[in-house]
């Protein structure tokens, strides 16, 4: 029966660190809800949508959005709002929300619904099937 | 870095990863219960014995009366037709076409999942073999005689079903899923198909008999039949009845071939999953890589995609392989051939919990769309509206994420506590002493930990 003790005696320790590791990332997604409500991720790239308070912009050049796809993400029963310019006339569709708007060359829309949707969802001009943005809506 | 268009053929909303507490909560639950498992065993076999005792006669007599056998083929090979159709005839667009979502969603997800639950629903829809048997009866009219088939080779078992379960995966995530952002496969490349591997059933058939490639080599019958053993409605001898739930499994997987059915189906569904989330970055630096080496950009795609696939079904299969080589060195251990055999029931539900998990609400969400504008306007040229239905949307609000995420680890902690269950029930039938049975377990238990707690993971990183 060492044997068997032995194994249980793993398995508590898998458990218990299993336990702990899940506390740890418990405490960093509260720090991330803290941090910023309206949380738009930037990315790392300098043109991407702005930060503070401000309306995130996604920027379409040549069809293409600048800074590659946008990461947009907020939380359910917020107030999704986010415009796009673009250089080109084109279709916007939010899928699974499913909204489209139209955009004239060298304008911009701007899109404003609440998040009541939870999963991740693909925001694309429908002309060219180019994604410019995915969206996020955590429950 | 360019950024890979991996979009998924017909999906609008893909699955929030399970957050990190879920994931803890869901690997401990595996762990304790592998836990008193181990401890609280029981020592005689229980599901080796088929306990199959007959439903009510009359309800035999009409569920498997010829009229209706012959009703339920006209069906599949009617609703295989408009699939056809509405590939070859249908507009370009995946999400707008009948073909698409009636074959990789209604029937190969729907078909595995109500089968576990329901019994072999496919055998009496199934296309192929009502035409198989239609064509068999018609030469027997007219010849006067059954017939004749080859031998089929014994040693080929259920490989070329395993074969085609990969190659059909590979259809949907590999090549449809290399054709630019968000285009997924041409509906045009799923009728071809249908019609291609149409022709291969039926001429393997006119070889080999319908029944004899019906339980061995075609992909459906095979894969499909595979789950309906986990639940306790059977046919036998032309009659409905009820087993255990379970119990059909044990002689599942006697054929050659069978476990490399079981592996293909956790391997596939493991690369869908991970090509979006853990496998992301690897695919994106082989991908890389093959560019530099002057492969043209979709060549190279497919080309990494395949490579990941494959590696999944390798991986796969060396952890299960593995398990088997350590029962090997317990004492009183039959061969590894006979081992190799003998356990490979236990990851079939396993497999089933890979599959609830990753397309659970796809196949929730995707179904709206079969039955509302995909049933009114097949070919979604918008021409016709047959239940008046055709302006309908699919509404994504039914399933929250909180409810997406307790189905994918239940159905994995589920699964994983089937499995086990069936492992130790065959460990008691190959080791009389219940001392070394146990021993035995703990190779296996490993195996299914190592399952589970990866398919936790594909879960918590998907789409990361």
């Amino acid at each position: 029966m060492r044997n068997a003790s032995k194994a249980s005696l793993a398995l508590f320790v898998l458990v218990a660190a299993i336990a702990l590791a899940a506390c740890g990332s418990n405490e960093s997604t509260v720090t991330d809800a803290t941090a910023g409500p309206t949380a738009t991720k930037p990315g790392g790239k300098p043109e991407s949508a702005s930060m503070g308070g401000k309306v995130p912009t996604i920027v379409v050049r040549n069809g293409e959005p600048v800074g590659g796809i946008q990461e947009l993400e907020y939380n359910a029963g917020e107030e999704i709002r986010f415009e796009v310019s673009s250089d080109v006339a084109e279709e916007v569709h939010v899928h699974g929300y499913d909204l489209m708007q139209d955009v004239p060359a060298g304008g911009t829309v701007s899109f404003d619904f609440p998040a009541e949707i939870e999963g991740i969802f693909e925001v694309e001009l429908e002309g060219a099937g180019e994604q410019i943005a995915e969206l996020r809506v955590n429950p | 870095m360019t950024l890979l268009p991996f979009a998924h053929a017909l999906v609008a909303r893909q699955d929030l990863p399970v957050p990190a507490w879920l994931f803890a909560w869901g690997a401990s639950i595996v762990l304790i219960v592998s836990f008193f498992a181990l401890a609280a065993g029981w020592r005689r076999p229980r599901f080796e014995q088929v306990g199959w005792r007959p439903l009510g006669a009359g309800l035999s007599r009409g569920l498997c009366s010829r009229p209706a056998q012959i009703l339920c083929g006209l069906v599949g090979v009617f609703l295989l037709g408009v699939a056809v159709y509405a590939g070859l005839r249908g507009t370009e667009a995946p999400d707008r076409n009948f073909a698409l979502t009636f074959v990789f969603v209604t029937v190969w997800l729907g078909f595995a999942f109500f089968s576990a639950l329901l019994g072999d629903l496919f055998r009496p829809f199934n296309p192929w073999r009502a035409l198989g048997r239609a064509f068999g009866a018609g030469f027997r009219a007219i010849a006067g005689q059954r017939p004749a088939h080859l031998a089929y080779p014994e040693r080929l078992g259920r490989w070329p079903a395993a074969f085609g379960l990969l190659a059909f995966v590979w259809l949907e995530v590999v090549y449809g899923g290399s054709g630019g952002v968000a285009v997924g496969l041409d509906p045009h490349v799923v009728a071809v198909a249908a019609l291609v591997y149409s022709a291969y059933v039926l001429a393997m058939m006119a070889l080999f008999g319908v029944e004899e490639w019906c339980e061995r080599g075609e992909v459906f019958s095979v894969y499909f039949g595979m789950f309906s053993r986990l639940g306790c409605f059977g046919v036998e001898d032309g009659r409905l009845g009820l087993r255990p739930p379970l119990a059909a499994t044990t002689t599942w997987a006697t054929l050659p071939g069978s476990v490399a059915v079981v592996v293909a189906s956790i391997a596939s569904t493991s690369f869908d999953g991970a090509q979006e989330g853990a496998f992301k970055s690897a695919i994106g630096s082989t991908y890389e890589w093959a560019i530099d080496r002057g492969i043209a950009a979709l060549t190279a795609q497919r080309l990494t995609d395949t490579l990941f696939m494959l590696a999944c079904f390798g991986g796969v299969g060396l952890v299960y392989m593995l398990g088997v080589r350590g029962m090997r060195t317990v004492r009183g251990a039959p061969s590894f051939a006979r081992l190799r055999v003998g356990f490979a029931h236990s990851l079939i539900p396993i497999a089933l919990a890979y599959l609830v998990a990753h397309y659970f609400s796809f196949f929730v969400f995707q179904e709206q769309a079969q039955f509302t504008y995909l049933l009114s306007d097949p070919l979604g040229t918008a021409t016709t509206d047959l239940f008046g239905t055709a302006s309908a949307g699919v509404d994504y609000r039914v399933l929250s994420a909180n409810a997406i995420w307790y189905v994918q680890v239940g159905a994995l902690v589920v699964g994983h506590v089937l499995g086990l269950t069936l492992a130790h029930d065959r460990a008691l039938v190959y080791w009389r002493n219940y001392r070394d049975a146990s021993r035995s377990q703990y190779w296996m238990l490993a195996v299914m930990v190592a399952f589970t707690c990866f398919g936790l993971y594909l879960l918590s990183v998907a789409n990361g």
